[in-house]
């Protein structure tokens, strides 16, 4: 079904990206060295997020969801490549400007397709069962990296996990979802 | 279709990423030396009393973690860390913990610098007898390396050691002294941070002096005899350098020296006295700029190099000042970015003989980048286990500048090794907190108690706590 291959999709990008956000800070903290500089990282990720959301919002409706998801799974997967080389604090204020834009783009996107596939009266059950599996999925990846950092060095984290977001790209060929309306 | 061409750009992108990335590490650009090991660093700590100390100790015996100190992380070779270890952090433990003028002496914590030092003890009129050139460098950092400096009457820096206490591997505290725990002392010191964390120490010191400047110009086969008649043999000289030319037009030929001499008015010092800070360093950063880039830039580098020491000469200087020099924090600042140290030591009676076959390798090596070339002398001495004064020596500091790609690194390593067999071939021996360019074999060569060093390491530290890259390279 659909709705499977929705949940299955969101669980490997939620498992790329708890993948890195925790190994993302050893990131920052290597380049940069103040709490000032972890603020403006954080800041700047949320406000562009706040920024676009409204263009975003339009934009859901008009392109469709899958194309979103797409933007974002392949945006994500590139963004990654150049966490490895980032040397400056400059750097990692630029990634976070990109990584606000497509997680926005994500954060709407999960929502409306969320919002158009449940039905109704079964709201509750069927929105929960997607929280359980992505969840499940979030914790095995945090977990699981722990341990593999022990073997890679931080840089190969970032491939990894784009890997996994190309493959995400992948999947989304298989969703079916209906054309926006106009 | 389109998703084949996202897969395509995709791996592109990918392969580029990966390629800048394995470059990037292979290739210093910000920080030479940290850039050219690729190493994580699990946790810093900064050791800031005795009992956190203690405690990371413990810890780390528990845990079975691996331990490396770093001071101001000014070695090259990776001698502060260790992949996957704690490394501790020892600069903030730098207090002064008292200066006694009536026996001239000064009880500092490791992780103090020359310059706090300093500062601490000029207000008495007292001064370092032994210290590296410049006073940016902690005490357990310069301790660890055993270093020397411009100083030539005052023995190594091991000599100025009154007593010292050391936590092992257990935790535990040791007073170590020439007449204490010896065999640790001497292990301790050119320990490069693999008997345990060097707590506090008590130095001798000597008094402050006012010296003349008095320079000198000469070709390098009349350098041994104008040191040994009017440096050494004179007793008033008590601190010496010397550059021989690395410009195309004079090429490892000329030279000029600076010898501090005792002043004959020491009423004047409490003019001179008050500790410079740092002054015009644009200028000697220009020259030196422009010798990077090609052979004119290195004849003019060397001109004025030469006229600012013609009007030097005379000038009255105060020891304290002398041993916190400024024309030598640039070359550290420029060598920061992209240029790396190396140092080799060459007995007095075999200059003369050896210098043209440093020439003949370097001629041969057109690309070698070389900027600088400062002479200092060290006596004989082989109290420290790894002691590289095996007779007077005079040592070679070469200041280099280095590409940053794999090639260049090898290009390097090639020269440094050639320079290294010919300076081992007239007994001479090397500098060992720069880069691991050297092979085994050569450090084994210059340093016949490498096996020694290496296995009282393994005996005193079984299991390991302290460790770091030059073990890891150097161990036969
Ligand atoms: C520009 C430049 C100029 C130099 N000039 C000279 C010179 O004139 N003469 C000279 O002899 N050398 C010179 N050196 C080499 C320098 O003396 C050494 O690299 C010295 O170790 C630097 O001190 P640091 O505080 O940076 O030590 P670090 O590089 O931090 O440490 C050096 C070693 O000491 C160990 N260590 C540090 N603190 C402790 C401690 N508290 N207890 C136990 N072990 C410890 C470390 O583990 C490491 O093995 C120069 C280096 C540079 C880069």
């Amino acid at each position: 079904m659909n709705y499977k291959r929705f949940i299955y999709y969101q669980g490997t990008i939620g498992m790329a990206s708890s993948m890195i956000f925790p190994f993302y800070i050893l990131l920052i903290k290597n380049v940069g060295n103040s709490y000032a500089q972890f603020g403006w990282a954080y800041g700047l990720f949320a406000l562009t997020a706040a920024l676009c959301y409204p263009l975003i919002g339009k934009y859901a409706d008009h392109v469709g969801d899958k194309t979103l998801l797409a933007v974002y799974s392949w945006g994500m997967a590139i963004l990654l490549l150049f966490f490895p080389l980032a040397s400056e604090v400059w750097h990692v204020y630029i990634l976070q400007v990109f990584m606000g834009m497509l997680g926005a783009v994500q954060k709407n996107s999960e929502k409306t397709v969320l919002a158009r596939y449940v039905t109704k009266e079964i709201a509750g059950t069927q929105i929960g069962r997607y929280h359980v599996w992505t969840s499940v999925a979030t914790a095995v990846a945090v977990i699981a990296t722990g341990y593999l950092i022990d073997f890679l060095t931080i840089a190969s984290i970032f491939y990894v996990a784009s890997l996994v977001f190309a493959w995400s790209g992948m999947l989304l060929l298989k969703l079916n979802m209906p054309e926006p309306q106009q | 279709m389109k998703t084949a061409w996202m897969v395509l750009l995709y791996l592109f992108i990918f392969g580029l990423s990966l390629y800048f990335y394995s470059t990037q590490l292979n290739g210093p650009t910000a920080d030479l030396h940290q850039r050219l090991l690729p190493v994580e660093i699990k946790t810093i700590k900064a050791g800031m009393s005795e009992d956190e100390l203690q405690k990371i100790v413990e810890d780390a015996k528990q845990g079975g973690d691996t331990l490396s100190i770093a001071g101001m992380q000014h070695s090259q070779g990776g001698q502060t860390v260790y992949p996957d270890g704690i490394m501790i952090d020892m600069k903030p433990y730098n207090q002064i913990i008292e200066v006694n003028e009536e026996k001239k002496t000064v009880m500092v914590q490791s992780g103090a610098t020359w310059a706090n030092i300093q500062e601490a003890i000029n207000p008495y009129g007292l001064s370092l007898k032994v210290s590296q050139s410049q006073n940016i460098f902690t005490i357990g950092g310069s301790l660890s390396v055993n270093a020397h400096g411009l100083d030539i009457r005052n023995g190594s820096l091991a000599d100025t050691v009154v007593s010292m206490r050391l936590m092992n591997a257990d935790g535990e505290i040791l007073q170590l002294s020439p007449q204490e725990n010896t065999e640790l002392f001497y292990a301790a010191l050119g320990g490069y941070g693999l008997f345990g964390i060097i707590l506090d120490v008590t130095l001798q010191l000597t008094d402050d002096e006012l010296y003349e400047t008095d320079t000198a110009r000469m070709t390098y086969s009349d350098y041994p005899s104008y040191f040994k008649q009017h440096v050494q043999k004179n007793p008033d000289a008590k601190m010496h350098l010397a550059r021989i030319s690395i410009a195309p037009e004079s090429f490892m030929k000329d030279m000029y020296a600076i010898t501090y001499k005792t002043a004959s008015d020491q009423g004047q010092l409490s003019a001179y006295q008050e500790l410079k800070t740092e002054n015009l360093v644009a200028v000697p950063k220009f020259f030196l700029g422009l010798s990077r880039i090609n052979e004119a830039g290195k004849d003019s580098f060397w001109n004025a190099q030469k006229t600012y020491t013609k009007q030097i000469d005379g000038n009255l200087v105060s020891r304290n000042n002398v041993m916190r020099s400024d024309s030598e924090f640039m070359e550290y600042d420029n060598s920061r970015k992209t240029e790396i140290l190396q140092e080799y030591f060459v007995p007095v009676d075999q200059f003369e003989d050896y210098i043209p076959e440093m020439k003949a390798v370097l001629e041969a090596h057109p690309d070698f980048n070389l900027l600088n070339v400062t002479i200092r002398y060290v006596e004989q001495n082989e109290k420290a286990v790894l002691s590289y004064a095996k007779e007077d020596m005079f040592s070679l500091v070469l200041l280099v500048n280095q590409g940053t790609d794999a090639e260049s690194i090898e290009k390097t390593q090639q020269v440094v090794r050639e320079m290294i067999d010919v300076t081992l071939a007239h007994n001479g021996s090397y500098y060992l907190p720069y880069f691991g360019y050297p092979t085994k074999a050569q450090m084994q060569a210059a340093y016949p108690k490498t096996e020694e060093f290496f296995e009282l390491k393994d005996r005193l530290d079984p299991e390991h706590r302290f460790m770091n890259l030059f073990y890891e390279e150097y161990r036969p």
